[in-house]
This record gives C-alpha cells, sequence and structure tokens, in this order.
C-alpha cells in the first residue's frame, strides 16, 4: 500500500539523519510513498493549539487536504504531526460545525477538506504480524543480548479515543518490534512517564523526569543499551538534558537515545558512518561495540 | 492546604461554564464529578497552583478569574493522562488548550508561544527556514541524499492565521521590508 509521507518539520529541517535512516527502513521494508509538497508544520499541538484551536485545526486540515489530493492515506514519522493530524480528523469528523468553519477559512485559499484520508504513525505499520514476520527475515545484525528500554511518549497512545492505536497505559507495538530486531525491551516503572518536552515554558519540569527515567535506567540489575523513541521531541529532551544532568549531578547518565528506525536500520545491516550516529550528545558507541559493528 | 476564601456570588462568571463547553472538543466538561482521578496520576501535580480537578469545579462555578490568572493552565506538558483516565470522559487536556485560547484572546500570551506562531507564519516551518539557515539545511539534507524540500505557500498560511483570529500576535513588519524591495 502507497502512502503521502508526511515528514513535519523538526525532522527534515533539524534532524536529516532521523529521516534518513526512516527512508532506509522504509526502503528495506518495501513501504512505498509519495512525497507531500507545499505541505507546512502540522502545526504543533503546543504552542499552536494553546494560541487557537480553530487556527491549529484550520492549518492541520489544510495539510491533509494535500493528502486527499493525491489520493492517499497520510503516513507520519514524528507522534506531534500523529497527534495533531489524527486529532484534526477525529474532532471534525465528529463536530460537523468545526468542520464548516475550517472549510469556510479554506475555501479562501481554495482548499476543501473532506476527511477522506487516514491518518498513521509508522508504528502503526511495523508492528503488524506481516511486518514483523518480514523484519525477523531480513535481519542482518540481531539485537543478540541487547536490552532496550522502550520511550512510547504520550502522543503516539494518548489520548486513546482520539489516536486508536495500541492500549494507552499497556501498550506492546514498540515491544513487539525490538523483539523482531532480537532485542530485549526491559520491563521498568517509568516506561510509560511523559518526558516533559510539552511543558517547557517550566524546564525544570523536563529535568525532573529525565533524571527520574534516566537513574532508574541506570540503576537497573540488568544493563540498558540503549532507549528508543519515536517522537523527535522526546529523543532530542532526553539526549539533551541526559548529559547536562550528568554534569550537575554527577550521576554516570551515559545510555544514547535512538529513534526507533535508527536502531531498525542497524539491525538490518545498513552501515553506522551512513547513519549519522554521531549527531547527538550520547553517541552509541558501546551498543556498536556490543553489537561487533 | 485549608486556606479559606469567600467569593460573593454575584462575583462568579455563571457563564463561564457555558462559553468552554459550547467548543468543539470541549463540551465534556458540564460531565465532572470531582473524583480527582486526573489530578491523582497528573505528571506535574507537584508544580501547579491549582490541580486538574479544582481548575474543573473552578471552571463549573465560574471562577474566570482565578482560572485564568493560574500558572496550572500553563504548566500541563501535554501526557494526557487525565482525560485517558476520567471515568466520565472529561476531555481535560483540550479544556486546558481551551483556556490556553481565552487567555491568549485576552492579551495574555507567553511570549515563547507568540514567536512559535511567528516562526510558522514567517517559514511555514516550527523551524527558521530562510537565507543562510535554509542554505544549511538543505545542504545537510543534501549529504544524507534527502530530497529537496518543497515548502507550503507562505501567503495561505498568513490568510489561515488572519481569519481564524491570530493576526493581531504576527509581527509584519518583516514581510513589509520584503514588499519594498
Amino acid at each position: 500500500m502507497e502512502y503521502a509521507l508526511y515528514l513535519g518539520c523538526t525532522i527534515p529541517l533539524k534532524m536529516p539523519h532521523f529521516e534518513f535512516a526512516f527512508r532506509e527502513i522504509a526502503g528495506i521494508l518495501d513501504m512505498t510513498f509519495k512525497e507531500i509538497e507545499g505541505a507546512s508544520c502540522c502545526p504543533d499541538p503546543v504552542a499552536t493549539q494553546s494560541v487557537s484551536i480553530d487556527t491549529w485545526l484550520t492549518i492541520a486540515a489544510r495539510n491533509l487536504c494535500l493528502a486527499e489530493k493525491m489520493g492517499l492515506d497520510v503516513m507520519t514519522i514524528c507522534s506531534g504531526c500523529f497527534e495533531t493530524l489524527k486529532t484534526t480528523k477525529i474532532l471534525l469528523e465528529e463536530d460537523p460545525a468545526a468542520k464548516a468553519r475550517v472549510n469556510e477559512v479554506l475555501k479562501k485559499i481554495g482548499y476543501e477538506y473532506k476527511g477522506t484520508s487516514e491518518v498513521f504513525h509508522f508504528v502503526q505499520q511495523c508492528s503488524q504480524d506481516e511486518m514483523l514476520e518480514k523484519i525477523k527475515n531480513i535481519l542482518m545484525k540481531p539485537l543478540d543480548n541487547i536490552n532496550v528500554a522502550v520511550h512510547y511518549g504520550c502522543h503516539l497512545i494518548r489520548p486513546s479515543k482520539i489516536l486508536r492505536f495500541d492500549h494507552p497505559e499497556r501498550p506492546e507495538s514498540m515491544d513487539k518490534i525490538i523483539e523482531a530486531l532480537g532485542g530485549k525491551s526491559v520491563a521498568f516503572a517509568g516506561k510509560l512517564e511523559c518526558c516533559g518536552f510539552c511543558a517547557r515554558l517550566q524546564e525544570e519540569i523536563g529535568f525532573k523526569l529525565v533524571e527520574d527515567k534516566m537513574t532508574e535506567l541506570k540503576e537497573m540489575k540488568e544493563d540498558v543499551d540503549v532507549m528508543v523513541g519515536v517522537c523527535p521531541a522526546c529523543c532530542g529532551q532526553y539526549d539533551r538534558k541526559e548529559r547536562l544532568i550528568s554534569r550537575k549531578t554527577g550521576k554516570e547518565l551515559d545510555i544514547p537515545i535512538l529513534y526507533l528506525p535508527e536502531l531498525m536500520a542497524i539491525a538490518f545491516g545498513v552501515e553506522p558512518d551512513k547513519l549519522g550516529l554521531t549527531n547527538r550528545s550520547v553517541r552509541p558507541y558501546k551498543l556498536l561495540e556490543k553489537l561487533n559493528i | 492546604m485549608t486556606e479559606e476564601e469567600v467569593i460573593d456570588a454575584k462575583d462568579l462568571d455563571k457563564d463561564f461554564r457555558y462559553e468552554i463547553s459550547e467548543k468543539v472538543g470541549a463540551k465534556s466538561l458540564l460531565k465532572c464529578i470531582q473524583c480527582g482521578v486526573c489530578s491523582s496520576g497528573c505528571t506535574v501535580t507537584e508544580y501547579v497552583d491549582l490541580q486538574p480537578h479544582r481548575v474543573v469545579a473552578s471552571c463549573l462555578l465560574g471562577l474566570k478569574d482565578k482560572v485564568l490568572s493560574s500558572t496550572a493552565i500553563w504548566t500541563c506538558s501535554l501526557c494526557h493522562r487525565c482525560t485517558e483516565r476520567c471515568p466520565k470522559g472529561v476531555d481535560y487536556s483540550f479544556i486546558l488548550a481551551l483556556l490556553r485560547n481565552i487567555a491568549c484572546k485576552e492579551g495574555n500570551c507567553p511570549e515563547e508561544y507568540r514567536g512559535t506562531i511567528q516562526t510558522i507564519h514567517d517559514n511555514g516551518y516550527v523551524v527558521p527556514y530562510t537565507g543562510g539557515l535554509a542554505t544549511n539545511i538543505n545542504r545537510r539534507r543534501k549529504r544524507f541524499g534527502l530530497p529537496k524540500l518543497v515548502p507550503p505557500d507562505l501567503k495561505e498560511i498568513d490568510i489561515i492565521m488572519e481569519e481564524t483570529g491570530v493576526g493581531n500576535l504576527i509581527n509584519k513588519a518583516l514581510d513589509d521590508k520584503e514588499d519594498d524591495k
């Protein structure tokens, strides 16, 4: 099945290495896309929604219109984009008055939102049974003896009445992918805790949440080799703050954070040099060593 | 925690609850039974001056000024656990977004959020993408062999922002300069 690929803006503009990793694994797994031309920021679910829900819904609907014109469902690679576009789709479906208001504005720029395109996060596709089988079959570097801390992040699974994917408090899609890659997804208390990026008006909240989670992972009996996320906000938050906290508190927090497609690409045999793995504060050298890469 | 505060009934905004509940996504406000599940699971509960269930109670009572001047409405991390766990289906995260909208309309928009709106207006993206910055971004993308970005028509974004009521937050000085050239 072919999708309209919605990149958002944080990944293509600030983290092109994430986009590269995603395109690599998508190619290997035969996922096919058409690029959406002229898409804008989703727009971001924090600032834009906080300032004006109407602006948020209308810009999002404009982006969805572009996919509708292509006659394709939307594939997102960032949880913020997924939340914005999927929420817009569901809200406008459930509230005809809001849909009419959005369309009144869109008409002025020559668009009409119909609601014909579905919205997906790539984790949804990658965690389907046949895809998991495919992953197992094409594995080049299985993640043997690798302990992975999975970070779902909030906007992949909640609120479930809107996102309608996986269990909001006991999700398993990402764990299934890690297992298919041959790794072990470790159980830990803070697994579903928020990264705190969206509480960015009060930075100490993010620092506390990152410190709590990374400290728990560091103090576990088994060594945690890597943490994976599927949202650029979460990944950036942990990567940036982990080192700052280390310096401030003297705790040795050095677990690398990878975007899930990066770890998948490593397991699929993509050369680490191509992946831009050094573009982060905690570089995954120990992980690569353990994998004999 | 047992501070006593006496508010005269005539100072309550009795329509405040309806101002919120008539908006898309926030109709659920009126169903709250004050059980407190939202507050017990809140990610930022130790940082707020008003717990989630008290924000809702204040909305229902008509304590508009108290709610809008609280820091609680800006502290939320959008983890959506409150909305997820509410036994009555109250969508607290959405109600909070609406309260922020009202505060912004009344002139209390945090500069950081206003700045994000400006960036999206000027670039189409949440990341600046003009001049030398765009050149650098394009160079980095090229190094990874990624396709060329096709940005949105910024006029369309401008019209949407104007028509949906955030035009007053945008500084258009930059556009005018462009036009003068």
